[in-house]
Parts: C-alpha cells; structure tokens; sequence
C-alpha cells in the first residue's frame, strides 16, 4: 500500500477584513484522523475548503502526497472526498440517478455507487429533492467515497444522522482508515469518540 | 527623482501645446484650418487607450500566472480606468472634429464604431468588478474579461468596420484618413504620443499608489 | 491517449445528458426561451405591421430583427446552465468531480442544443409572419449554424463568469453583449445576403474566424473561471 501524507503549515485565510484562519499547521499520515474542533466561526469549515483545494489559502502551504508523489491542487481537488454541510445534489434526479452522475464524471464503475447507496441505505429511487436531511447527509457520504479516496474531509459527518446512519457511516470511516491506509481530517464543533486520532487541533481563541 | 521626472513632463507637455497651437501649420484641405490642430490631441489619445488596453491584459495575465498577486490586479484595473478615460476623450475629441469638418458629430463611420464598441467592452469590465464582493474571485474574474478583450478588439476594430462601410455605403462616410502632414506636423504629433504616453504610465504610477494606500486602509482586520 | 479522450468525452456526455434530463423534468429553460422568444418575435410583427412601418421600409431591418430576437431569448435563456448550479450549490460538487474542459464542452453542448432549438422553432414563424422571401436557404441554414455556434459559446463562458458574481442577469447582457456584437453584426449581415441572393463572401470566413477564435479563448481561459 503506497502511502498517503498531508501536511499544512501556516495555512491563513481571510474574507474582506475578517481574518478567519491564522497560521494553522499540521500533519497526517496513513491511516491517521487528524480531529479539528472549535467553536461556530473559528474557521473550521474554511480550513476543510482550503485543504479540499475549494479555497486559496492567502498564506501558507498545503502540501498533499499520494503514491509517492506531490498532487496539485487540482488532482488534489479531484482526489478527496469532501462531505460538507454545503453540499448539495440535483433535487430533480434521484439518487441512484445522481451517483451515476458523479460515477461517471470521476470515471468510476456505476456499480460502486450502487454498493454504497445499499451500505448506507438510501433509497435509490426517490428524488434528491425529497430527501430527508439525515438521508441527505448519507448521500453526502456515498459522494464522497464513491471514488474511494485516500483523503477524507468530513466537516461536521454525523451531523442529522440517526443511529443507523451513523453506524453505518463510522463503519465506512473505520474501513478507510484501517483497511485502506487513508487519512482524515474531521472537523466538528465538539469533541468525537473516535478511534485512531492521531491528532487534535483546537482552532480560535 | 521622480519629481524630476514628473516636472519634466510637463515641462514637455507644454512644448506640446506650443507647437500644437503655434509651431505646426494648419493642415491643407480641411474645412476650417485651424480644427486639424485637434489632431495632436485626439490621435494620440486614442493610441493611448489602446496602449492602456493592452498593459491591463498583460498586468491581468501577470496576475494569473504570477501567484495571484494583488498589485497586478490593481494595476490592470487602474491600467482600464485610465484607457477608458482616454477613450472618451478621443471620442469626445473626435466627434467635435467630426461636426466641424464634416457637419455632424456622430455618423457611425468605422472609427466611431470600433473606439465606442471598445469602450462599451471595458465598461463592462467595471461593471464586472463592482458586482463581485470577494477580491480574490474579483481579481480572478477581471483578469479572464480583460485577456477576452485581448481576443476580441480585433474583431472590433478590423471586422465590424468593413460590415458598417458596407451596410452604410453613403458617400457621407468618413475616411479618417491620411492627412498631408508636413514634417512639423509630424514632429508634433510624435511629440504629443510620447508625451501622452508618459502621461499615461505617469497617471497610472500615482493611482496605483492612491489605491494601494486605499486598500492598506481598510484592511485592519477583526480577530 | 485515446482511453483518455475517450473518458474525456464520456464525461462531457455526462454533463450534457445531466442537464437536459433535468430540463426535461422542469423545463424551465425551455419554456422561458419560447416563451420570451415568441412575445419578442410578437411585437417585433405588432411594431412592423398593424402599427404601419410599410414593407419597403421594414425588409432591410429584418434579418437585424431576427438575430436580437434570437440574442435576447439567449440572454434570458442560457445563464441559467451555471447561475443554477450556483445557486443550488450544486457547483461544489461538480468542481469536485469534474474536469473543468469536460465540464465547459458538455455545457456548450447543452447550450448548443437550446439555441439550435430556438432558432428551429422562432426562424420558420418569422419568416412566416414577416413574409420574408430567402432567395439562398442553405445560407440561412449555415448562418444560423455559425451564428448560433458563436452565440452559445460566447454565452457558456459569460455565464460561468456571472455565476458567481452579484446583479447575474443584468451583468450577463452588459458583459456579453460587447464580446458577441461582432458575431450580431457578421450574422445579420449573412442574413441579408441570403435573404437577396447574393453570395455569402468575406463574411462566412470571418464568423467562423469569430466561432473558433472564441472557442479556443473559452476553452483555455474556464478552468481559471471555474477554479479559484
């Protein structure tokens, strides 16, 4: 198993005057879950976009390895998987319709999609529109796996979630970064029980 | 040094003026002689708006490819103020040529329609950066109109006249043409395009600068 | 390499499928195109007809009339292939996924397909309602093409543009309306020829010069629209 590392170090982002993100840095390797917390607007989220190559840093470096080499920001972009709170899908297809989609942007077999969409339990034929908001977070997880990444940016994961869904979706956490060597940065207002967290990283003051 | 400089160019704008308006002779075959001398002032002008096009395409390409640095998208916004005040001082300039030789201010002729198409182009290109909020995007987006600008002013200024000449084949058109000028004419006219161009560069430098301290200001940050 | 374009394509395709699977459980673009369209084309008729401009008068105007005809309706009509993405924050996902000259190709192609549908359905009824005699049909024919061509491209990259600035409808007209001008003015002037017979000339040459220069220019400069 090749390895993977992320490493980003004085990484500073701000929006007009608001300076949201002051000189962050860490470091993940295999297999490890790097845990971000802090309160609404210590720029969590803003850190996650920046890594998931959404955003440019104003300052800083993020540096990502796969397979021995340096990504780009835009391999990297297309590398990760994000789930977010902010994304969203086509409302007038359905869900089976929208994995197939992104199944065939990211050039992967539609049957993946397909196998998550049962892991998670989402119902294949209902539109994104009518979806429920703990239903639409597990959609957000099959999007993000579906091109099985070695990264994983998950910005608040479990949240709407019922006990299923989070079962489900720590169990798909847990296979990625045990079985498949991946990394993970999580961020979360509050503190996760997690296994393998390799490091914290508390941001705002 | 840069006082120097900057009185220096007066000092050379005003040779200009003079031999504007004393050295150089009326230009033969016009209707009233003494409105060729319109022609120091508007010609270069409107080099210089082209001029000044060109710099903000080449400071927006420098932004893009050299780390996304705010100054570059400063200097090419300025760089397209700066043109379209040429611009419509050329235009101004040349319509009320227009009125006095040929009898109206505006006809359509070629010129007319490729500097105000032109103009219409970069307008829009501070339209485009007042309706972004976020500098970076801002800066990112300017910089792609003002290279698409780069693509299309030659259409503007070499096709659309050759479809209006020929949707408007009246013997009215003007011919913006070859004026008999004699060596003092020349002498002056190059004269006056090197003075406007540092005019150009000279007024650029300084609203750079307004800006740049502008833009210091008001960026204290909240923590 | 040929796996690789391959792939390239199938992801256009997928764009291209995507949106017009959408459109046809909405038909939101569809309906605003025809529907601006035809109460364009509608008071155009009214302002030349019952309101008496006389035919003589009117004709030279007409092939003019037919094209800001078809660039109004596509103001109105093609925005919306990135402005909704934007804001139904779908864009996240897509600049996640997809490769940026895929996704412009796949774009281009669904607006394409809209203006081609437009101006199958609002030129026969002009010509109808204006009693508008075309001496070369096939002219028509490839200057709608061309001109359409233009108008669709030039159009895809100004919307990735305004999608993600303020005041979107009213700034595409402002920012589009200067790049596509020249196309305006080399297609109405095709018009005209294919309207009296004569042969197309210069004209033809330059509005496809126009189609691929605007091309090109599109295809190098989205991924820096599309990506911060």
């Amino acid at each position: 198993m090749d390895a993977a590392s992320l490493r980003f170090a004085d990484v500073t982002r701000r929006f007009g005057r608001l300076r949201v993100l002051r000189g962050v840095s860490a470091d993940v390797g295999s297999g490890e879950a790097l845990l971000v917390t802090g309160h609404n607007g210590s720029g969590k989220s803003t850190l996650l976009r920046c890594l998931a190559g959404l955003l440019a840093p104003d300052a800083g470096t993020i540096e990502y390895h796969e397979g021995g080499r340096a990504l780009e920001v835009a391999e990297r972009r297309r590398r990760v998987g994000l789930v977010a709170p902010d994304l969203a899908f086509y409302g007038e297809l359905t869900v089976a319709e929208n994995l197939e989609f992104f199944a065939r942007l990211r050039r992967v077999d539609v049957r993946r999609g397909l196998d998550l969409l049962g892991r998670l339990g989402l119902p294949s034929d209902q539109l994104v529109g009518a979806l429920s908001s703990g239903m639409r977070q597990r959609l957000r997880w099959a999007f993000a796996l579906l091109h099985r990444p070695r990264l994983l940016l998950l910005d608040e994961p479990f949240q709407n979630l019922d006990a299923a869904g989070e079962s489900a979706t720590r169990a798909l956490l847990a296979e990625h970064l045990n079985r498949a060597g991946g990394l993970a940065v999580i961020a979360n207002p509050f503190d996760l029980e997690l296994d393998r967290v390799a490091g914290r990283l508390h941001l705002g003051g | 040094m840069k006082t120097i400089l900057a009185w220096l160019l007066w000092l050379w704008m005003c040779l200009v003026l003079y031999g504007a308006f004393l050295y150089a002779r009326p230009a033969m075959g016009f209707a009233a002689g003494q409105s060729s001398r319109i022609v120091f002032f508007h010609v270069p002008m409107a080099w210089v708006s082209m001029i000044a096009f060109l710099a903000a395409a080449v400071w927006s390409a420098r932004y893009l490819l050299g780390g996304r640095r705010a100054e570059h998208d400063r200097a090419a916004a300025v760089a397209i103020q700066l043109g379209l005040l040429f611009g419509v001082l050329a235009t101004v300039t040349g319509a009320m040529w227009a009125r006095i030789e040929w009898g109206a201010f505006w006809n359509w002729d070629p010129r007319q329609t490729s500097i105000t198409l032109s103009l219409l182009f970069y307008a829009a290109y501070l339209a485009l950066r007042s309706a972004v909020e976020d500098a970076e995007t801002r800066g990112r987006l300017s910089a792609v109109y003002a290279l698409l600008g780069v693509v299309i002013t030659p259409f503007l200024y070499f096709i659309v006249p050759r479809i209006t000449f020929s949707l408007h084949p009246e013997p009215l058109v003007n011919a913006d043409g070859k004026i008999d000028m004699d060596s003092e004419m020349r002498q002056v006219l190059f004269a006056s395009f090197l003075g406007f161009t540092a005019l150009f560069f000279w007024m650029h430098n300084l609203q750079c600068r307004l800006q740049a301290l502008a833009d210091r200001k008001s960026a204290h940050f909240y923590e | 390499m040929w796996r690789d374009a391959s792939t390239w394509a199938a992801e256009a395709a997928a764009v291209f499928a995507k949106d017009w699977r959408c459109e046809f459980r909405t038909r939101y673009a569809l309906n605003t195109l025809a529907l601006f369209a035809f109460t364009t084309l509608v008071v155009v008729s009214v302002s030349l007809g019952p309101l008496g401009v006389s035919a003589a008068k009117g004709t030279p105007v007409l092939p003019t009339l037919l094209w800001l005809i078809l660039l109004f309706a596509a103001a109105a009509g093609l925005p919306r292939s990135f402005v909704h993405e934007e804001e139904t924050q779908t864009a996240t996902a897509l600049r996640l996924a997809a490769t940026p000259s895929a996704l412009f190709c796949g774009k281009l192609l669904y607006c394409l397909t809209l203006v081609a549908a437009l101006e199958v359905l609002i030129t026969p009824v002009y010509l109808a309602m204006m009693s508008l005699e075309v001496h070369s049909p096939w002219l028509l024919v490839g200057t709608l093409a061309a001109g359409g061509y233009g108008l669709a491209a030039g159009s895809t990259l100004i919307a990735a543009m305004i999608a993600q600035a303020r005041g979107k409808g009213t700034l595409f007209a402002v920012l589009a309306f200067p790049v596509l001008l020249p196309l305006l003015l080399l297609a109405v002037e095709l018009t005209r020829h294919a309207v009296s017979g004569e042969p197309a000339g210069m004209a033809l040459t330059q509005i496809l010069l126009y189609d691929g220069t605007v091309t090109v220019a599109a295809l190098m400069l989205f991924p820096v629209v599309w990506n911060p």
